[in-house]
C-alpha cells in the first residue's frame, strides 16, 4: 500500500447500482437484474457444469465429490458457529454417524442409496442432536472440546466393542448407480443447503439464532427457550454433516472408523476461515480452493501438511476477512481519494 | 507539555473527530465534555494511541477503514506515529472507559500489573499513596476485581493507572454509572492527585457538574468538533454550556 498524502484519504462508497438494487426497484432494468443475478448464477451454473467440464479427468470428478462433502461440513460449521454461536468441532461425528447409518441401512435392510441417503440424513441428524443435547448449555471452547471428544469416543467404542464390523468397518455397501448420480446428488445438496440456509438466517428464526449468538441472556429475557433453538441449530447442522457422511459411505462403498477422523472436523473450519465466516457461500468457496490444493500437494509427499499449513497461515495473516467478504466489498463498493 | 493539533478521525466515511486541537500544560487538569457520540472516547483513544491499534485490527478483519490525521506532541516530540505501548513508556497512561479491571486478579494484583513500568522504589511509594487516597481498597485488597462495586472498580482503575507512573493521565469517563456521592468523592481525589503528585490530567466526562469545578481549562465537544473552550469560570458562565450541562 502506498503511503497516502497527508491531506487525502481513501473513501469507500457503495456503487450506484448496489444502492438501486437494494430496493424492490431491482426489477426495473435488465442491468440491475443482471447485477444481482450474475454472481449467483455464476456460482450455481459453475457448480452444475463442473462435472461435465471434468469429463476428461475422471480423477478430478471424484475430487469434486469430496469437495462437495467438505463443503456440506463447512456450511454446517459456518452456520453453527457464526449464526447460532456454537463452535463445533463435531464434523467428524456427523460424518461418522451419517456414514455408519447409511451403510447399516444399505447392508442390513437392502435399501438403495437414494433412500438411505435422505433417511440417514434425518436419522443421523436426530442421533447427533440427542448426543449433543446435554452439552448445549456449554458455550465457546467448552462446547468445542465436548464436540471434539464425541468422534474420538465413537471411534474407540466401535473398535473396543467390535460392533458394526469393528476395525474392518462395514464392507459391501452399494455404490451410487453412476458417477453422475453421485456428483449431482452432492452438488444439488450443496446448492440447496446454501440457498435454504441463506434464506433461513434472514427470516425470524434466523434472527433468534443471531440473538442467541450475540446475547443469550437477552433472548432468554424475551421469553424464548434458547436450548430449543440451539438444539434446532445443531439438528440442521448435523443433518448437513450426516448427508455428507452418507454420501461418502456410498462413494467408497465402505463405512469405517476413519470416517470419524479429525480431518472432517478441521478442514471445514480452515475452509470457512479462507472463504469468509458468516457468509455460507464463502465456506463452499473455501472448500473449492482448499480440497483441490491438498490434492495437488500430494506431490510433496510428507511435506504436504507443512505446505498446507503455510498457505493457511498466510491466508489468516494477510486476508483474515476471507475471500467472500473481500469479493463482496469489491463488487458492491468503489474507492476514491478525497481531500480532507 | 502536551499538545494535539488538528486531530481528525474517520470511521469509514463518518467523521468522528473534526479538527480538534487541545493543549495541556504541566500540572493542569483539562476537561473534555460532550454527550454520547460527541467523540470523547475517540479523542482519548487517539491521544493514547489505542486508535492506531484499533485501525490495524479493523484492517486485518476487513472491517471499517479508520483514518487518523493530525499531530500529537508530548514534551516537544511528535508522537503521532508512536505505538500505545511506547506512549505509555513515555508517560501517557490511559485509564479506559468502563474501567477494564482484570476480573480474575485480586485488587492487589491489579495494582501490581499497573506497576509494570515502575521500579521497586516507585512501586512501593505509589502503592502507599494509592491505598491512602483510595482507602476503601485496603480492606478489599484480597478480593477479585470482578466482584467489586462500580465505585471500588473505578478507584482501582485510577489506582492502577497511577502505578504506571504517569506524567499525563488520561481518564475516560471516570464517573460512568456511579452515584453522585461517589462522583464528588472521585472528583476530589482527581484534584488531589494533580495537587500532590504533579500529574497532568485530561478527563473526559458527560457529567460536567462534579468535574467542572476542578478543571483548569475545558473543551466542549459536539459531533466531533470542539465548539467551545475556556477556563472553568468561562465555561460555567457560558449560557449554552449552562443550559446544556447545568440545567439552568
Amino acid at each position: 500500500m502506498s503511503e497516502p498524502a497527508k491531506d487525502r484519504r481513501k473513501e469507500r462508497l457503495d456503487r450506484g447500482i448496489k444502492v438501486r438494487t437494494d430496493g424492490i426497484y431491482a426489477i426495473s432494468h435488465w442491468t440491475e437484474i443482471a447485477y444481482l443475478l450474475t454472481p449467483r448464477l455464476l456460482f450455481i451454473v459453475g457448480l452444475l457444469l463442473a462435472p461435465v467440464i471434468l469429463i476428461p479427468f475422471p480423477y478430478w470428478q471424484r475430487v469434486l465429490s469430496i469437495v462437495c462433502i467438505f463443503a456440506l461440513l463447512a456450511i454446517s460449521f459456518d452456520f453453527l458457529a457464526n449464526y447460532v454461536g456454537l463452535v463445533s468441532l463435531g464434523g467428524a461425528l456427523y460424518m461418522g454417524v451419517g456414514g455408519y447409518s447409511a451403510a447399516l441401512l444399505n447392508s442390513h435392510f437392502g435399501l438403495p442409496p437414494l433412500v438411505t441417503v435422505p433417511v440417514s440424513t434425518v436419522l443421523g441428524g436426530a442421533i447427533c442432536t440427542v448426543l449433543l443435547l446435554p452439552c448445549l448449555p456449554l458455550r465457546g471452547v467448552y462446547f468445542a472440546i465436548v464436540s471434539l471428544m464425541f468422534p474420538l469416543l465413537a471411534g474407540r467404542i466401535i473398535e473396543a466393542l467390535d460392533v458394526f464390523g469393528g476395525t474392518d468397518g462395514i464392507m459391501g455397501v452399494d455404490g451410487f448407480s453412476s458417477g453422475w448420480v453421485e456428483q449431482y446428488v452432492l452438488i444439488c445438496s450443496v446448492l440447496a443447503a446454501v440457498f435454504i440456509l441463506r434464506r433461513m438466517v434472514s427470516e425470524d428464526v434466523g434472527l433468534v439464532f443471531t440473538g442467541v449468538k450475540d446475547n443469550d441472556q437477552a433472548v432468554k429475557a424475551s421469553g424464548i427457550n434458547i436450548t430449543t433453538y440451539k438444539a434446532f441449530g445443531v439438528f440442521i447442522s448435523s443433518m448437513l454433516g450426516c448427508l455428507g457422511g452418507a454420501c461418502l459411505a456410498h462413494i467408497y462403498m465402505w463405512a469405517g472408523i476413519s470416517q470419524f477422523a479429525l480431518d472432517f472436523s478441521i478442514i471445514p473450519i480452515a475452509a470457512t476461515v479462507v472463504g469468509g465466516g458468516g457468509t455460507l457461500i464463502g465456506s463452499v468457496i473455501g472448500c473449492i480452493i482448499l480440497v483441490p490444493i491438498s490434492e495437488f500437494l500430494r506431490d510433496f509427499g510428507t511435506l504436504r501438511i507443512a505446505v498446507y499449513a503455510i498457505i493457511l497461515t498466510a491466508f489468516i495473516v494477510f486476508k483474515s476477512e476471507g475471500i467472500m467478504m473481500y469479493g463482496t466489498r469489491k463488487y458492491e463498493q468503489f474507492e476514491r481519494w478525497v481531500r480532507i | 507539555m502536551f499538545e494535539a493539533r488538528g486531530l481528525m478521525v474517520f470511521y469509514e466515511n463518518m467523521l468522528a473527530l473534526n479538527n480538534v486541537s487541545l493543549t495541556c500544560g504541566k500540572d493542569r487538569i483539562i476537561g473534555v465534555f460532550g454527550a454520547n457520540s460527541a467523540g470523547k472516547s475517540t479523542l482519548m483513544y487517539t491521544l493514547s494511541g489505542i486508535m492506531s491499534d484499533i485501525r490495524t485490527k479493523e484492517e486485518m478483519a476487513g472491517g471499517e477503514r479508520i483514518t487518523i490525521r493530525g499531530q500529537v506532541i508530548f514534551e516537544g516530540q511528535d508522537i503521532s506515529e508512536l505505538k500505545p505501548s511506547k506512549r505509555a513508556r513515555a508517560g501517557i497512561i490511559l485509564c479506559p472507559e468502563r474501567r477494564r479491571i482484570f476480573p480474575e486478579s485480586t485488587v492487589m494484583e491489579n495494582l501490581m500489573i499497573g506497576a509494570y513500568l515502575a521500579n521497586s522504589r516507585q512501586t512501593s511509594e505509589t502503592l502507599d499513596y494509592v491505598l491512602r487516597i483510595f482507602s476503601p481498597l485496603v480492606r478489599i485488597s484480597k478480593r477479585l476485581g470482578g466482584f467489586l462495586s462500580g465505585g471500588e472498580q473505578q478507584m482501582l482503575a485510577i489506582g492502577r493507572a497511577l502505578m504506571a507512573q504517569p506524567k499525563l493521565l488520561l481518564l475516560d469517563e471516570p464517573l460512568l454509572g456511579l452515584s453522585p456521592i461517589i462522583q464528588y468523592m472521585l472528583a476530589k481525589s482527581i484534584k488531589e492527585i494533580r495537587d500532590e503528585r504533579g500529574t497532568s490530567i485530561i478527563v473526559s466526562e458527560q457529567y460536567a457538574r462534579p468535574i467542572m469545578p476542578i478543571i483548569d481549562y475545558g473543551y466542549i465537544l459536539e459531533n466531533g468538533s470542539a465548539v467551545v473552550d475556556g477556563t472553568n469560570r468561562e465555561l460555567m458562565d457560558n449560557p449554552d454550556v449552562k443550559s446544556a450541562y447545568f440545567g439552568s
